[in-house]
Formats: C-alpha cells, sequence, structure tokens
C-alpha cells in the first residue's frame, strides 16, 4: 500500500568541514559510495521504500552532478504527474557547518513545498549520514506517539565525533536538550526528523528572526511547548564527514554480513540505472574480499577494494585496500595500495600508487579524455 | 498520428519449446541471458541504436513476466509520445477473436496497429536472436533495390544450412531466385535470419490474401515469401557479416553464453559504440569473497562468490557457497549453489538452488548440458 501520509525534505547542500580532493569537483551528495552508489540515494530510497512521492531536495550551488544523477528522480519513481521531485533553492551559508542540517532559511525560502502539500508530515533528511531505514514504520511511531516531531538517533559508537549532535532525550523518549558533537553512548541524531507540517508552518512563520539557526537549535528554548519525541535506529548508520571516515566506511562495506544489513533486498537502495554489461574476469585475473561493479574488465590482482563501474585492471597490474572510482584504467604492472582514485584516471604501466591505512592517497577526479568528450550528447 | 518510415513488428508469442525447463513458466524473449539481459533486449536494443522508435511486441505464450518487463520501452529510450512499445496480444472483436495461427497471422491480426502509424515499411523481427544490427543499413538496401520484401540473410557453414531457410540468390544484383525451408539438400549456404523489410501496402495485401488461404499454416517462411516468389514480386537479399545466433535451443543457448566469454568475443558487450540496453533491477556491486576463485567469467550486480567459478555466466543475485564449484555453467538471476556443490556444463534457472555437496552436469562435452528449471531444489540423489 503506498503510504501517503509525508512528503519528503532533503537538505543536499551540506558539504563536509574539512575540504577534500573528493568534494572539490562535487557536491558532497553526489559523492560515489560502494561502487555504484552516490550519497544522495540512501535518503531518496528511504522516502521511496516509505512510499513517499514528493520530495523537494535542496540544492547546493555546484549541482551539476546531482542533477545529472537525479535527473526527473525516475529511479525513485518520482517522475509523478501528482508530486514528484522538486529541487529547491539553497543557502550557501553554513553548509560546512557541523552538527544538525535542517537551516531554518532553507525552510522558510520554501515554503511553498510544505503549504501545497495536505499531507500530515514532512520527513526531513541530510545526505552525510548513510542507512537504510524504515521510515514508513517511524512515520507510524511518530503518530502514535503525538508528539510534534520525532528525531531519529542511534546510539554513538566512537569516543569523539563532532560532526553531529547528540540528544538529550527524557521520559517517554521526550527530547530536552541537544549538545554539539557526541562522545561514546551519547544519542547521535542522524540529520533525520518527522515533522507535522502545521508546526513547521508555524515555526516558519514565528521564527524568521532566528533564521540563521538549525532547525532545532531554534525551536530548544521550547521544547516542551514543542513536544519533541526521539526515535532509536538499531542498524546500521555510517557517517561520510571527511576523507578518512569515507575511506573506512566504504571498507567495512567488504564484510558481507554488513553488506547484507545495508542493501536489505526489502528496502531496495536505488540509483540511476546504467547499462554496463556484468564485470568480466579474464584468465589469470585474482580477485578476493572485493566489490566489483558492472562494467569492470579485470586481467590483473584485486583485494581487499572496491571497484565502480566500467574500471579496467590490465594484465600484472595490482590493486589493493583502495577504492577505484567509475571509468578508471590500471594500465599493465601499475600497483595501487590504500589509495582513493576518483572517476577517469588513467594509472600509467608500473607505476605504484601507495599510501597507508592512515594517510589513505587521494587521486583527484581526472577529466574525461577528449575521445568521451566528443560521444556524450 | 504523423507518417513514419519504418517501424518494427517483433515476434515474441512463440513457446519455445526446445529450451524445455528454462520456458515452462516464461516466454523465450523474456529468458535471461548474458548475465543481467533477457533475450528480447538484444532485438529491441537494436531498435533503439537503428533509430526505430515504434515497435509492436506480439506476445501470446505466458506474457506475464515479458509484458512487465518490456513496459513502455522506457529502458531502450524507447517511451516516445506518437511512437514507443506496444504490447500486441491476440484480442477479440465484434466478430470473435482467435489465438496468433503463426507469425504471418500474428501480425495480421494487428494489421490495425500498423495502418496507425502509417509506415512506409514494416520491420519484421524475431525476439529469440542475438546479434548486433543496424536496420537502417538493410533498409537502405531495401529502398535502392525499390524490392517488395527484403530478407537479411548470412552464410552459414554447409553442414548447418538444412536447419535453416535457404536462399538462392541471382550472383548479379542479390534479387532471390528461390526460398526453401530447411531444406534436405540445399544449393545454397545462405540463410534467412528471420529478419524482414516489407513494404507496407504489399505486407497488408499479402497477409490478408494469407488469410484468406484455408489451406496456410500462416507463417512468413513456409507461405508467405514462397507465394510471394511465385507472384514475381522483388525479392532480395541483404547479406549480413558478424556474429548472429539463435538461441532457442538448450545447446545454442549454452554455446552462445559461453561465446561471450574471453578476452575478444566475436560478441562484445562491452562495445560502448553498440550498447545493449535491459530494464534492470538496482542490486549493488557483487562481492568476491577472500577464499573465492574466479577465472573467465562474467559476473552481475548483486552476487556473492565464495567458493570457485570457472568460465561460467553468472547473472544477477546469484550466491556460490564456499567450496562449491561452478565451471563451464550459466546460472540465472537469483541461482544459488550451495557449499561443497560442483556445477559442470550446466544452466541453472532463476532461484533455483543446488543442495550442498550435490554433483550436477558433467564437464564431457559429448554429455547433454544439464538444465536445472526456474525455482527447482536440486537435492541429494536427484
Amino acid at each position: 500500500m503506498i503510504n501517503r501520509k509525508a512528503i519528503g525534505y532533503i537538505t543536499a547542500n551540506y558539504t563536509c568541514r574539512t575540504s577534500s580532493k573528493l568534494t572539490e569537483c562535487r557536491p558532497l551528495a553526489a559523492l560515489p559510495v560502494f561502487g555504484r552508489y552516490r550519497l544522495i540515494d540512501f535518503p531518496l530510497s528511504n522516502m521511496m521504500n516509505a512510499g513517499i512521492k514528493t520530495v523537494g531536495v535542496v540544492m547546493p550551488s555546484n549541482y551539476r552532478s546531482l542533477i545529472d544523477h537525479m535527473e526527473s528522480g525516475r529511479d525513485w519513481m518520482l517522475d509523478r504527474k501528482k508530486g514528484g521531485l522538486f529541487l529547491l533553492p539553497g543557502n550557501a551559508f553554513g553548509a560546512s557547518k557541523r552538527g544538525m542540517r535542517f537551516l531554518l532559511r532553507d525552510i522558510i525560502a520554501n515554503k511553498t513545498l510544505f503549504q501545497r502539500s495536505d499531507l500530515p508530515y514532512v520527513v526531513m533528511c541530510g545526505c552525510n549520514i548513510i542507512f537504510n531505514i524504515d521510515l514508513a514504520e517511524i512515520i507510524d511511531a511518530h503518530e502514535r506517539s503525538g508528539a510534534h516531531a520525532t528525531m531519529v538517533y542511534c546510539r554513538a559508537e566512537r569516543e569523539h565525533d563532532d560532526d553531529v549532535t547528540a540528544l538529550e532525550i527524557g521520559e517517554a523518549g521526550r527530547v530536552h536538550a541537544l549538545h554539539a558533537g557526541c562522545s561514546f553512548g551519547d544519542n547521535k541524531f542522524l540529520d533525520c526528523c518527522v515533522i507535522n507540517r502545521n508546526v513547521l508552518l508555524d515555526i516558519i512563520d514565528n521564527y524568521q528572526d532566528v533564521d540563521h539557526l538549525d532547525l532545532f537549535e531554534a525551536i530548544e528554548p521550547e521544547f516542551g511547548r514543542i513536544d519533541v519525541c526521539s526515535y532509536e535506529f538499531k542498524d546500521l548508520a555510517f557517517g561520510v564527514f571527511d576523507e578518512q571516515s569515507y575511506y573506512q566506511r566504504s571498507m567495512e562495506m567488504l564484510r558481507p554480513d554488513l553488506n547484507d544489513r545495508l542493501f536489505n533486498p526489502d528496502r531496495p537502495i536505488m540509483t540511476k540505472a546504467h547499462d554496463a554489461p556484468p564485470a568480466k574476469y579474464c584468465t589469470g585475473s585474482t580477485v578476493c574480499n572485493s566489490l566489483v561493479s558492472a562494467g569492470c574488465l579485470i586481467q590483473g590482482t584485486v583485494r581487499g577494494s572496491i571497484l565502480a563501474r566500467d574500471v579496467i585492471v590490465e594484465h600484472g597490474a595490482s590493486v589493493s585496500n583502495s577504492i577505484i572510482m567509475q571509468s578508471c584504467v590500471i594500465r599493465s604492472g601499475a600497483r595501487v595500495e590504500n589509495a582513493i582514485v576518483d572517476k577517469n584516471n588513467v594509472i600509467p604501466a608500473q607505476t605504484e600508487l601507495r599510501g597507508t591505512p592512515d594517510a589513505t592517497l587521494i587521486i583527484p577526479k581526472a577529466p574525461l579524455a577528449t575521445k568521451e568528450l566528443a560521444t556524450l550528447d | 498520428m504523423s507518417k513514419k518510415e519504418c517501424i518494427a513488428m517483433l515476434l515474441a508469442g512463440g513457446q519455445g519449446s526446445r529450451l524445455g525447463a528454462l520456458t515452462s513458466k516464461i516466454a523465450k524473449p523474456a529468458v535471461s541471458f548474458g548475465g543481467k539481459f533477457r533475450i528480447i533486449d538484444f532485438s529491441l536494443s537494436n531498435c533503439a541504436n537503428s533509430g526505430i522508435d515504434t515497435v509492436g511486441v506480439l506476445t501470446q505464450y505466458r506474457p506475464y513476466l515479458l509484458n512487465s518487463y518490456v513496459g513502455s520501452g522506457e529502458a531502450w529510450d524507447l517511451d516516445e509520445r506518437g511512437a514507443g512499445v506496444s504490447i500486441l496480444p491476440p484480442y477479440a472483436t465484434q466478430e470473435g477473436g482467435s489465438w496468433y495461427a503463426g507469425t504471418a497471422d500474428a501480425v495480421a491480426q494487428n494489421i490495425g496497429y500498423i495502418k496507425e502509424h502509417d509506415p512506409e515499411y514494416v520491420l519484421i523481427l524475431s525476439g529469440d536472436h542475438l546479434y548486433r544490427m543496424d536496420y537502417r543499413k538493410m533498409l537502405k538496401s531495401h529502398i535502392e533495390h525499390n524490392a517488395d520484401l527484403t530478407i537479411s540473410v548470412m552464410p552459414v557453414p554447409w553442414e548447418e544450412a538444412s536447419r535453416f531457410g535457404i536462399i538462392t540468390k541471382d550472383p548479379e544484383d542479390d534479387r532471390i531466385l528461390k526460398f526453401t525451408e530447411k531444406p534436405e539438400k540445399p544449393d545454397s549456404n545462405l540463410a534467412s535470419m528471420g529478419i524482414y523489410i516489407f513494404s507496407t501496402k504489399l505486407l497488408i495485401d499479402a497477409l490478408e490474401e494469407d488469410a484468406l488461404d484455408p489451406r496456410s499454416s500462416h507463417d512468413f517462411g513456409k507461405d508467405i515469401i514462397p507465394k510471394l516468389l511465385e507472384e514475381n514480386r522483388r525479392l532480395y537479399c541483404y547479406e549480413f557479416h558478424g556474429f548472429w545466433k539463435d538461441v532457442g535451443t538448450i545447446s545454442s543457448f549454452h554455446e552462445t553464453s559461453m561465446d561471450l566469454l574471453g578476452e575478444n568475443p566475436e560478441f562484445d558487450l562491452f562495445d560502448k559504440n553498440f550498447p545493449i540496453m535491459s530494464n534492470v533491477t538496482t542490486r549493488p556491486p557483487h562481492y568476491i569473497g577472500s577464499d573465492a576463485r574466479v577465472e573467465d567469467c562474467l559476473i552481475s550486480n548483486g552476487c556473492k562468490v565464495f567458493g570457485s567459478v570457472r568460465h561460467s555466466i553468472i547473472s544477477t543475485d546469484c550466491v556460490i557457497d564456499e567450496r562449491a564449484v561452478v565451471e563451464d555453467s550459466v546460472l540465472l538471476p537469483g541461482a544459488h549453489v550451495k557449499a561443497g556443490a560442483h556445477v559442470a556444463r550446466a544452466i541453472l534457472g532463476e532461484n533455483s538452488t543446488v543442495e550442498e555437496d550435490v554433483k550436477l552436469g558433467s564437464v564431457d562435452v559429448t554429455k547433454d548440458t544439464a538444465v536445472v528449471g526456474n525455482d527447482v531444489v536440486i537435492g541429494k540423489g536427484e
């Protein structure tokens, strides 16, 4: 059954705190991850799996790759006659900030999205945290609680995490306060919430003078009058805030048990469809403990790595503990170790690229080869 | 409806009984092929890559999966306004209705569809062949010959010629002199590929005439073409050079699948100039385990390989457990080979399972290819 209770709102205009070669050429929401996905696939798919048919995406300023990826929203069933995908203007202010990612100014600027709907709830999601969540269940739990808003959190598993916000939770799961940064065991906010649409419209009208704040920062002094509940998410949640966390979270997906949980076929993660053929393994290739995407051609050796679409690993080349993005070619005899090689790079024959497990070598995105440019539409 | 130069009619209604267990539940063109594709993808991709935007797909046998797979043709970029893919099943009218009695009857019952699009030419295709062809070149040849009908042909080995419709042509100008279905003593090795371009008016006249003939079996090869030759119509052949295989039997299905492997296959799925498109479900990249061995294979998204795979095609969402061995085989989507099982020269149907430690098939090429139907579980002693 289609859940016609909520519309979606995704903030795709945030980046990460430290500038990175990986995000210089694209917004964070469009960062490729786990071979064939991009970060925004997770909030879009979570909303799709909850039957949400209207989604507004707050766009970053460098939106080209994000629009290229989402197109009409067809892959998430968002090419609707009624509802569909709405690209919303976003503010550059605070795009690299820590903490929550629902700047009030953006919400106010896009009031129309919330006014036009006649559904009772709005589901809000950022793009920095990867998880596969049953939003329909959270909407139901929110409805049962009678609260005005429900914030989704998980238990923090790392010692210090400055990029996220901790929730102080009291009786009946009510959120009392917010704290910047998380320590082990804290209630880590996942940049995901459900809020009553009419409450959101009230906030939009009454908090204009503090529009530089985040939605929940602005209403924190009135927690109580505005009833904010919490929901604990107990499955995998990966934050991507810097190169190191990106690399580590990616490598964790080489564990089949974690992979099965994130890519639960009951709640599929969708992405832009491509026509790449299955990956081809040639005679003499050696591959172990790796994720390999469609269109790859493997003649050499690949260990403990993630290969995106259309990667070629030639005879005698070796790739280990690395992330190789789309359309890279590792030429004969080249060695790549502990590296993230961004799109379109050709690693010349016999070259060595070595990072260490703690200091991953990053090769930035290369321009498209001229021949490929000529065949672009 | 604006006037079109050429539309395609794709014959996809056959049962495909020679594919045995693989078509017990689905139509032949819907059978999975090449890891992530279905057989009909090759014809539909040819249409899309040839600029033919209007395709009628004639379905009859177990059409559900085929219909939902083809949909509006969006996966092949064919969902254009005033064009697109239309599924054409048999239907009833005020005068009654009947099943499609043959290939010609199927098209004859849809003359209305052809008239609605009002093309100059109609391309007739089979949905069970593996090849890449730019139909524009064939159409150009048809127009240059001012032909009534052009048949695409290719030379086949003489010893196989009696399996095909064989064409004898005028060596001077490619005009067809003789057409014989499966001749015992072929006098030519030019085989019809089952790809026809008709000038529309002639096609409609021929089909309407054939429909009234009680002795006709309503088949293009057996009835329509011989009749047109008899009437001394302008029949020409268009010689195709390249890879073309009928995947309608178990042995050709297996052999053609194996032909996709290797570093420089004659039919290369990796050719980006002429992409094969398909209506895929999004699945994550496949995972190759720490102790897995993979050599000379095609492996699709969503698979998990913990055992050994050699010289095989592994389709979407297959699982090969620890200590399992798969060789010279084709695993269709969702097949599961459990721990310690050994699968050789086999075709495992969609969502089939080979239980632990079971031995299935033999690498001996003189033995028949083992076939496991869709959803079938092979346990010990079976």
